[in-house]
């Protein structure tokens, strides 16, 4: 049979868009759908109120407020309809470049203990906690072509507990700023190793784009000068430079297509209406889309619902959407979606529990430029009496103003009058936020499942999202807020204070883990390339294969992952 | 929207206590009524009338304890009063949770006083960002 394209890519997201890349440069003929646009830097806005970072009223990276609701299941157990900005919802940016577009890009590679949790640690009763089916080893050839392909700024010497490394960065460190110095200070008191946060920025021209300018407004919107690097301006960029990738936004995948033998066959999707006028978040870019079969039939806001056929499909979605779509995927011979033989799919969704500390000092220790995070420690992400796991600890980003109103101030100043009012002025300068991601314990019970009775604007079931990380992550996070405190005491804060986490679902920007990657197909989604178990031309390419999270931010292992999948299908498609 | 006159005097006498003047300006003279004008066309239209309740019971409150409207208290006795409505400590009746208004009240009106102006049409001259350092960098 002829197919409209060798391969289908769902979602231009950090991982999808890095497959649509390799795929591209190894000669296939690609269809890369993305339900976003293709957003510009005024696009994105720099609204303080509605950005990926505080979304009290709005987004501004996707998807729209109305026609994209989910289900959160709280732990009492209710169950409410909530839009993309609101709590509960664990919403990831739905534009090309997907979260990367928006991100802080702080770019880590896991440490070779995050893939072996079960073998280090044990495992705590009720959670799921693995090991990963492949080792760092693995995927150190790979964290070097996402460090020198998308682009990463560090010092690839200074940090003492990072596992073994071939190669630099590609680009010196981000510049210092005065909270480093004071909290390497600290450290130095301490006897802790610090070093710069590696950042998915240039800092210096790299790769036809300029360095840095440090606004103030990395984490939560677009960059200005388009020096952070996403998969939108590095490997979306290159797939589309082959003409053989064809970039379709305002495309929203209905359900994966399976033939009569099981065999998976291509997507459904509802996408612009060719000949109507253009909605403000479709187009198409590259090659002219090519689509087979199908009487056309509208859905949602003037959108068309098409059927492409293709070699192999991947789906990069990020951890809610692919597992949605897999479920949504059920028919005949599947009646339970996709991939979902083992009652698997859909579960172990984590995040990133965050923790911390705050610290005023009596000196100015910000100087408001941007990205701000410039200093962290990895001593104590593992190796720490009597808890499982940890997490790495860093400054936090420039803060915006509002932002730091509603999240800077010790609990003994008032959030109204006078003293309010002179805590701004003084403190906002004097402030340090340290903080880090917990290398998550997954529960089983903490899953995406879908809910029938509440639909999107093209009729789709939603994402409905349940249950909670394990207990154990909160033990682990105290013993790390204790840390923060700590650090930020001995560099010498005159008031330091946290807050204790409280036990909760953990997805939203750094979900992963609900197509877990395995090699028993009984635990597991996929195999360690991404593919289905049970489809050989199926791939799921996201943080949903991740079988934990790390105490990292998790893309530059999102990224890593997908050039080694991606290199992987390229070989297994005639 | 336009606010009544006797709530916008109320709400403008209020947010001038939650952000007081000093050497940078009070709330109401940092355009946060502007924001939350269009606001109430916007996002908050559905919260007005806990506004209008809230607005009219912190009057009531004020007329039934202190003898006068809250606009036409001294600063000293507004706070206290507000602080009262903070805790849910009111004497009279209130049609609306006075805690959760005056948590709505504080977190809007600092939104207004310390978002950006070009969305949100508060903070019109920037000057809270002056005021703590927040350094704006166009490109």
């Amino acid at each position: 049979m002829t197919y409209d394209y060798d391969v289908v890519i769902v979602g231009a997201g950090a991982a999808g868009g890095t497959v649509a890349g390799v795929l591209a440069e190894a000669g296939k003929r690609v269809l890369l759908l993305e339900r976003g646009p293709a957003a510009t830097f005024p696009d994105i806005s720099r609204d303080h109120l509605r950005n990926q970072r505080l979304s009290l009223y709005g987004h501004n990276a996707g998807p729209e407020i109305d026609g994209n609701p989910r289900v959160t299941v709280s732990l009492h157990p209710t169950s409410t309809a909530v839009r993309p900005h609101e709590g509960g919802y664990d919403n990831n940016a739905a534009v090309v470049g997907g979260g990367s577009l928006v991100y802080g890009a702080q770019a880590w590679r896991f440490m070779r203990q995050d893939f072996r949790m079960a073998s280090v640690y044990g495992v705590p009763e009720g959670s799921s906690l693995a090991d990963w089916p492949i080792d760092y080893d693995d995927l150190e050839p790979y964290y070097e072509r996402a460090e020198w392909e998308i682009g990463v700024a560090g010092d690839g010497d200074a940090n003492l507990r990072q596992a073994p490394r071939k190669r630099g960065y590609p680009m010196p460190p981000i510049p210092g700023n005065p909270s480093r110095e004071v909290l390497r200070r600290g450290a130095d008191r301490l006897g802790w190793n610090t070093f710069p946060v590696p950042m998915a920025i240039n800092t210096a021209p790299y790769q036809g784009r300029p360095a840095c300018s440090q606004c103030s407004y990395c984490v939560g919107f677009a960059c200005p000068v388009d020096a952070k690097n996403g998969s939108q301006n590095t490997m979306v960029a290159r797939a589309l430079r082959t003409g053989l990738c064809s970039l379709e936004t305002g495309a929203m995948a209905e359900s994966i297509d399976v033939d009569g033998q099981g065999r998976v066959r291509g997507v459904t999707y509802f996408g612009p209406q060719p000949d109507g006028p253009p909605s403000p978040n479709s187009g198409r870019v590259g090659q002219t889309a090519r689509h087979s079969s199908g009487a056309p039939s509208i859905g949602g806001r003037g959108a068309v619902r098409r059927r492409v056929t293709a070699k192999a499909v991947v789906v990069s979605g990020g951890a809610v959407e692919s597992a949605r779509l897999l479920l949504n995927s059920a028919c005949g011979m599947h009646p339970n979606g996709l991939g979902n033989e083992s009652d698997m799919l859909g579960r172990n969704l984590d995040g990133h529990v965050y923790t911390g500390a705050f610290g005023v000092f009596d000196e100015i220790v910000q100087d408001g430029l941007g990205p701000g995070v410039s200093i962290a420690t990895c001593e104590f992400n593992h190796g720490n009496p009597g808890i499982v796991g940890g997490g790495m600890l860093a400054n936090e980003f420039t803060k915006l103003p509002i932002m730091f109103w509603r999240g800077g101030r010790p609990p003994d100043v008032p959030r109204w009058g006078q003293a309010n009012k002179s805590f701004m002025r003084d403190a906002y300068l004097r402030s340090i936020q340290i903080a880090g991601p917990i290398h998550d314990i997954p529960s089983p019970t903490a899953r995406v499942e879908v809910d029938q009775a509440v639909r999107d604007r093209f009729g789709i079931p939603v994402a409905r999202l349940s249950g909670a990380v394990h207990p154990e992550t909160m033990r682990t996070a105290q013993f790390i807020r204790e840390r923060a405190e700590e650090w930020l005491r001995a560099s010498g804060a005159s008031k330091v204070w946290s807050y204790p986490n409280e036990l909760g679902r953990s997805g939203g920007q750094h979900q992963a883990g609900t197509c877990r990657m395995g090699i028993d197909p009984s635990t597991s989604v996929t195999d360690t390339f991404g593919r289905i178990h049970s489809h050989d031309n199926l791939f799921v390419v996201d943080g949903s294969l991740h079988v934990t999270n790390g105490g990292f931010n998790p893309v530059l292992t999102i990224m890593a992952m997908a050039f080694r999948c991606a290199e992987n299908i390229a070989r297994s498609i005639a | 929207m336009d606010f009544p006159t006797e709530l916008r005097t109320t709400l403008v006498a209020a947010m001038d206590r939650l952000i007081p003047a000093d050497e940078y300006p009070s709330a109401s003279n940092n355009g946060v009524l502007d924001y939350l004008e269009r606001q109430f066309d916007g996002d908050l239209a559905g919260v007005w009338p806990i506004y209008r309740a809230g607005l009219e019971s912190l009057n009531l409150e004020a007329t039934a304890v202190l003898g006068r409207g809250f606009a036409e208290l001294g600063p000293a006795q507004q706070d206290e009063l507000l602080r009262r409505v903070e805790t849910g400590a009111v004497s009279t009746p209130w049609p609306t949770d006075p805690a959760a208004f005056f948590t709505r009240l504080v977190d809007n009106v600092a939104e207004g006083y310390y978002a950006d102006p070009e969305h949100n049409f508060g903070n019109p001259g920037k000057l809270s960002w002056k005021m703590i350092g927040f350094v704006e960098r166009k490109g």
